[in-house]
């Protein structure tokens, strides 16, 4: 859920913490991985200036987008641009990332010419060096909110395009240091996955708590003529519309799966839930293993009719569940240990027996219930 | 003058001539796809054309590896578009890439110099246009074709990227409109990430040119798929229309049409 | 087979390991040391012991023809005055040479307006050959492939090429397809085949299979869409070699008639495949 996501990066890190990252992923079928990107950057930035969120300004690192597209976007979803100096940074890895303009310029072929925006920029004319990269980010952040314990935000807005110039290895090593650099509080980036080995984003996804993936609503087949009518059809399907899958690995080490529907319009994206898929999702994480761990009809209704040994039978009290209003005192008084084997249907003999109480009704296997959800410490 | 509009005009979004600029919206990426069975070149030939009417000021700086400047001439010549005048008038460009010396592999150095001396040239002749307000917005770069200057760099691919990166950052500084064609069957055998797949992501409008699925005809030479992906801007552009008509190619024209449409 | 002088562009053609077409042949064999060099349709016969030179021309005019019987030796007076050099691919390390040698030849045929009084013809044999020490050089085959081109283009030439893609990957392979501005394929005809015998007439002559794909459209952007695209390669009386049009002609996909010729090849009319 994209809200959720939002949350998750305002809310930021805790002290000590590794920073929640976001890996925004998408792919040809489904290109719509900049409009998701720019939907985060917005809410963020909102969060930012409304004084909602842990982190005080935002570095974005722009690679395959100018500054100036930024400062439009920004201006289009409301912002004020102008006092943006005081919350954003960008940190301009597009207009010369190799030094080609710096080299035409010292030979007089080009003169400069970048238009005028009033986001604060700076350029960065080696993208291939990320140490310089590092410390441009920390430097620009810190220049943002000062030297204490405000935090700032980092976005990187193709972590394709860095990849292009990098190798994985640094290029991870850079967003490992800035996740668990104390003054950052959250960091986003975007990804293609099919411009990549399988190797690298697997790195990214291994680098990030949030994985927001990107996919169209009906895969197109592989082969196959753009031109045919079926592959028309699904091509027109899928070139407004799709399906946002988000990871969350959560604080206490489980995972969130959900899934939302999303439209692209022009005045930017629309998510809207989907019927929920969660059953879905819960089969495939039941490993596959030689046994069946699911039950057919005929198999619960036998399982129902089978009487556990410390259960009453037939002697015309009804099964009893513990509902866990009866007092205490009363319960224990029935309770004596006796040995496990025997049965007395005498209540009067008095010999010890069990008394056994469910606690409640037959519970499914590997139910999403947490049990410390139930307690109200 | 010829101010009919067609099908392909109307997908790029050409047809509205109340417009100032008669080219595709400005700051735009346009990629032609085609195959060894249909050559795309006609249209890389329909937007010279568009792009050098009369009445607009628009200038075409065309990148040729593949032809000599005869070759278009001649073709544009019986479209009604003189390139000589054009190119006289400082309208038409043209860098003939044709003999660019190949370096005999020996290191990145040696590609990725020529690319950024391309490059220079290019923007060097991009800020020239500029100058005049007349000019501004309607500079078309054209680059026949990528697969070309691959080789031309002797397989780094990663250096015409940067190139087109560079060329890409013409769009957004000075509103060029960037055009360029690539085979697409060149990389559709191949595993991994391809050249074509980058250009595809950084591309608003692909038109790809394809035989039918019927095999060859004599009256209609294969069809042509548009997708106008368009880019986030907030405005109104025609965003995410899908595309698909024939077209039969012409000397002095192309006609395009629906299937099944055609008396 | 000769090419028509004024056409220009570069032929490509495609073979099959196993057939071979010998037509224009280029001598393996370096000969630098002869000034009048050979080029001969069995280049065996002229080479090593048996070099002649010959001054011999008939009536001042340069002959051509398109006519030929493959089993016999050409003519001496053929090869008369003209300008032939032969150059091996086999020792060179890299295509350098071999791009010099083209940058010379064609620097004595540039292109002018007016009548063309001679034409050159470049012919390289098996380009991709595995035994060649460039074969796993693709980025520099395709500079050379485009330099030459390049070439071409500014002299009164036309270059010929044949190449086996079995040997080079896909991607390679449609590169120099892009690159020709010509494109044909040849195939072989599986001998002894009695449902082919059946079903295509003259079988007993036929060698093999020639397809054109893509035909030189310089100076205008019209395809040229062919009545024909497929050619069974015949040999008659063992002599001549003659090319039998064998596919239907394209459909007119808007009326929805089709144009049926005589002969019917089953599974091989189909454009854009390259059957090996």
């Amino acid at each position: 859920m994209a809200e959720s996501i939002c949350r998750a990066l305002r809310d930021g890190a805790l002290d000590g913490e590794h920073a929640p990252a976001l890996t925004i992923k998408d792919s040809i079928d489904s290109p719509f991985g900049p409009d998701v990107f720019n939907h985060i950057l917005t809410q963020v930035s909102a969060n930012i200036l409304a004084g909602k969120s842990q982190s005080r300004g935002l570095v974005l690192v722009a690679f395959s987008r100018s500054p100036s597209f930024y400062h439009n976007l920004l201006k289009s979803r409301g912002h004020d641009v102008s006092s943006s100096h005081n919350w954003l940074r960008v940190l301009d890895c597009y207009t010369d990332p190799l030094g080609w303009k710096d080299r035409l310029i010292e030979r007089g072929s080009i003169t400069n010419l970048s238009p005028e925006t009033s986001v604060t920029v700076n350029l960065c004319k080696d993208v291939r060096n990320l140490d310089n990269l590092f410390s441009s980010i920390l430097e620009l952040g810190k220049g943002l909110v000062g030297q204490r314990k405000n935090r700032f935000s980092v976005a990187i807005d193709s972590v394709t395009e860095m990849l292009r110039h990098a190798s994985i290895s640094a290029v991870a090593s850079l967003l490992s240091n800035l996740r668990s650099h104390d003054q950052v509080s959250c960091e986003f980036w975007l990804l293609h996955s099919d411009l990549h080995e399988i190797r690298a984003t697997a790195v990214l996804e291994y680098m990030s708590s949030m994985l927001a993936t990107i996919e169209p609503m009906t895969r197109p087949p592989t082969n196959g003529q753009i031109g045919n009518s079926e592959n028309l059809s699904l091509l027109d399907q899928n070139s407004k519309r799709g399906k946002l899958h988000v990871r969350f690995k959560r604080r206490n080490g489980r995972v969130r799966l959900m899934c939302e529907e999303f439209c692209v319009e022009q005045s930017g994206i629309k998510f809207t839930s989907i019927s929920s898929e969660d059953g879905l999702i819960t089969q495939s994480l039941v490993p596959k293993v030689q046994f069946n761990l699911q039950l057919s009809e005929k198999e619960r209704v036998d399982r129902a009719k089978v009487v556990l040994p410390f259960e009453h039978q037939g002697n015309g009290k009804s099964i009893q569940i513990y509902d866990g209003r009866r007092s205490l005192d009363e319960s224990t008084t029935e309770i004596k240990s006796v040995s496990a084997e025997k049965l007395q249907t005498n209540e009067d003999s008095g010999k010890g027996e069990i008394i056994y109480y469910r606690d409640s009704d037959d519970e499914m296997p590997d139910s999403d219930e947490d049990p410390d959800d139930d307690l109200d410490i | 003058m010829d101010r009919s509009s067609n099908l392909l005009d109307e997908a790029l979004g050409l047809d509205d001539y109340q417009t100032k600029s008669s080219s595709v919206a400005s700051g735009r990426v346009v990629l032609i796809e085609d195959c060894v069975e249909t050559s795309g070149a006609f249209v890389l030939h329909h937007l010279i054309k568009r792009s050098l009417t009369p009445h607009s000021s628009g200038i075409v700086i065309f990148v040729a590896f593949a032809q000599p400047f005869s070759h278009y001439d001649r073709v544009l010549r019986k479209m009604g578009c003189n390139l000589v005048v054009q190119r006289d008038n400082k309208r038409f460009l043209f860098f003939d890439m044709l003999t660019l010396e190949c370096p005999d592999g020996d290191g990145g150095k040696t590609n990725e110099g020529g690319l950024l001396e391309l490059y220079g040239k290019i923007h060097e002749a991009v800020e020239i246009c500029a100058l005049s307000e007349d000019n501004r917005n309607c500079i078309t770069i054209m680059i026949d074709d990528i697969s070309l200057m691959e080789v031309a760099a002797n397989g780094s691919s990663n250096h015409v990227l940067d190139f087109l990166h560079y060329c890409y950052t013409l769009t957004t500084q000075f509103g060029c409109l960037l055009v360029s064609l690539n085979h697409e069957d060149i990389y559709s055998s191949m595993e991994g990430p391809t050249l074509i797949l980058q250009m595809e992501y950084l591309a608003d409008i692909m038109i790809k040119a394809e035989p039918l699925a019927t095999g060859l005809a004599t009256d209609v030479h294969g069809q042509l798929t548009i997708l106008n992906q368009g880019i986030s801007d907030g405005l109104g552009n025609s965003r995410n229309k899908l595309r698909n008509f024939h077209f039969k190619v012409k000397e002095n024209s192309v006609d395009y049409f629906y299937p099944g449409t055609r008396g | 087979m000769l090419v028509h002088q004024e056409t220009q562009g570069l032929f490509l053609v495609l073979y099959q390991v196993q057939y071979r077409l010998k037509m224009i042949n280029l001598s393996v064999r370096d000969t630098e040391q002869e000034k009048d060099l050979r080029i001969a349709w069995q280049y065996k016969k002229y080479f090593g012991e048996h070099q002649q030179n010959f001054e011999y021309q008939r009536n001042g005019k340069p002959e051509y023809c398109n006519d030929f019987d493959l089993r016999k030796p050409l003519e001496r007076h053929f090869l008369s005055g003209q300008c032939i050099d032969c150059i091996s691919l086999q020792d060179s390390p890299n295509l350098a040479t071999l791009n010099d040698r083209c940058s010379t030849f064609l620097a004595q045929l540039p292109r002018c307006d007016g009548n063309v009084m001679c034409a050159g013809r470049i012919a390289i044999q098996s380009f991709c050959a595995p035994q060649c020490e460039y074969s796993n050089m693709d980025w520099n085959m395709l500079s050379f492939i485009r330099s030459l081109k390049g070439m071409i283009r500014s002299s009164n030439a036309v270059a010929i090429l044949t190449f086996p893609p079995s040997v080079v990957s896909s991607s390679f392979s449609k590169r120099l397809q892009h690159l020709a501005d010509t494109l044909l394929s040849v195939r072989a005809i599986p001998d002894e085949d009695k449902e082919l015998a059946k079903l295509l007439t003259g079988y007993q002559d036929m060698v093999g299979l020639l397809n054109l794909h893509k035909v030189a459209r310089i100076n205008t952007q019209v395809p040229v869409i062919l009545e024909a695209t497929t050619f069974s390669i015949k040999l008659l009386k063992r002599r001549s070699l003659v090319l039998e049009c064998l596919n239907q002609a394209p459909v007119d996909a808007s009326s929805g008639t089709s144009y049926a010729t005589s002969g019917s090849c089953s599974g091989s009319s189909k454009t854009g495949t390259l059957d090996f």
